[in-house]
C-alpha cells in the first residue's frame, strides 16, 4: 500500500494498493454498508456509529434520533458504497490505483473511522459466555485486529499527505 | 432612532436569558486517531491549528471538551456533524 499526495500540486491523495488490499477493504466497506443497512436496533456496533446526543435524557435522545438517524445512516453508507465500489473487482494488472480529492478522501476518512468503531466492538465479543477456549472465535478476532490495526494504519497515511504537521 | 433603541434592548435582554447555552461537548473514545479529531475540529468548525489541537489534547486528555456553545439547535447540528464523523458527542445546557 502507498499513499502519496497527487501529482500536480493538487490536493488530496492518491493510494496504490496491492490487488488483496483492494479485495480486502471492498469486502470490509461491503460489511459495514451492511451493519448500517441491516443492524438490529441493539447491535453495540450501531451505538457506536450512531450515539445518543442525550444520553441522560430519554426523550430528547429519541427526538435527536427521529430527526438525525436517516441522514446519518445515508451519508456513511454512501461512504462505505463509494469505497467498496472503488476497491471492487480489480483487475489483474497487480495493483490498484485511486484518486482522491479533499472531499472523496473526506468519505474515506469517515468510513475507516465507522469500519474501526465496528471491528473494535466486534474483537472479543463472545468471549464472555467462552467457557473453553474456541479456535474459530481466536482465528476471527486475530483476523479483526489485523483489520483494525491495518485500517488505522491507512486512515493515518491518508491524514499525514491531507494534512501535513511540519507546514 | 426609537425603534432602533427598543430592538437594542431587546437584544441584551435576549442575552440575559441565554446566559446558559447549550453546549457541544465531544468525549473521548479509545478508537480514533488524535490527528484525525484535530483535522475534524479544524476542518468542520474552522478552528486554526493551535485551538483545534488544544481541543484535541483536552479530549484526550480529560476525557472530553466543550467544543462549541449557543443555541440548542446549532449545538444539535454539531453534534450530528460529529457523529457523521465518527466522534462520541452530545449535547448538554449550561455548565455539562
Amino acid at each position: 500500500m502507498i499513499v502519496a499526495g497527487r501529482g500536480g500540486g493538487g490536493e488530496g491523495v492518491r493510494l496504490v494498493l496491492e490487488t488483496e488490499e483492494a479485495m480486502l477493504l471492498s469486502e470490509l466497506a461491503d460489511q459495514v454498508d451492511s451493519v448500517l443497512l441491516l443492524g438490529e436496533p441493539d447491535d453495540p456496533a450501531l451505538g457506536r456509529l450512531l450515539p445518543s446526543a442525550y444520553p441522560d435524557d430519554a426523550e430528547a435522545s429519541a427526538e435527536y434520533t427521529r430527526y438525525t438517524r436517516e441522514s446519518l445512516v445515508d451519508g456513511k453508507r454512501q461512504a462505505a458504497q463509494r469505497v467498496r465500489d472503488a476497491t471492487a473487482a480489480p483487475a489483474g494488472s497487480g495493483v490498484v490505483e485511486i484518486e482522491l480529492d479533499q472531499s472523496e478522501a473526506w468519505g474515506w476518512l469517515t468510513f475507516l473511522t465507522d469500519l474501526r468503531l465496528i471491528l473494535a466492538e466486534r474483537v472479543g465479543v463472545d468471549d464472555l459466555d467462552d467457557d473453553e477456549p474456541d479456535v474459530d472465535a481466536e482465528t476471527r478476532d486475530d483476523y479483526l485486529r489485523a483489520a483494525y490495526e491495518w485500517a488505522g494504519f491507512v486512515q493515518g497515511s491518508m491524514l499525514e499527505v491531507l494534512d501535513p504537521t511540519d507546514g | 432612532m426609537t425603534a432602533t433603541l427598543e430592538e437594542l434592548d431587546l437584544d441584551l435582554a435576549a442575552q440575559g436569558a441565554a446566559e446558559v447555552p447549550w453546549r457541544a461537548i465531544v468525549w473521548d473514545d479509545p478508537i480514533n486517531l488524535m490527528s484525525y479529531v484535530s483535522y475534524v475540529f479544524r476542518s468542520y468548525f474552522g478552528y486554526p491549528r493551535d485551538e483545534a489541537e488544544r481541543l484535541m489534547l483536552l479530549v484526550h486528555n480529560e476525557g472530553r471538551a466543550v467544543v462549541a456553545s449557543g443555541h440548542r439547535e446549532a449545538m444539535e447540528r454539531h453534534v450530528q456533524a460529529m457523529h457523521g464523523y465518527g466522534l462520541q458527542a452530545t449535547v448538554v445546557r449550561g455548565e455539562g
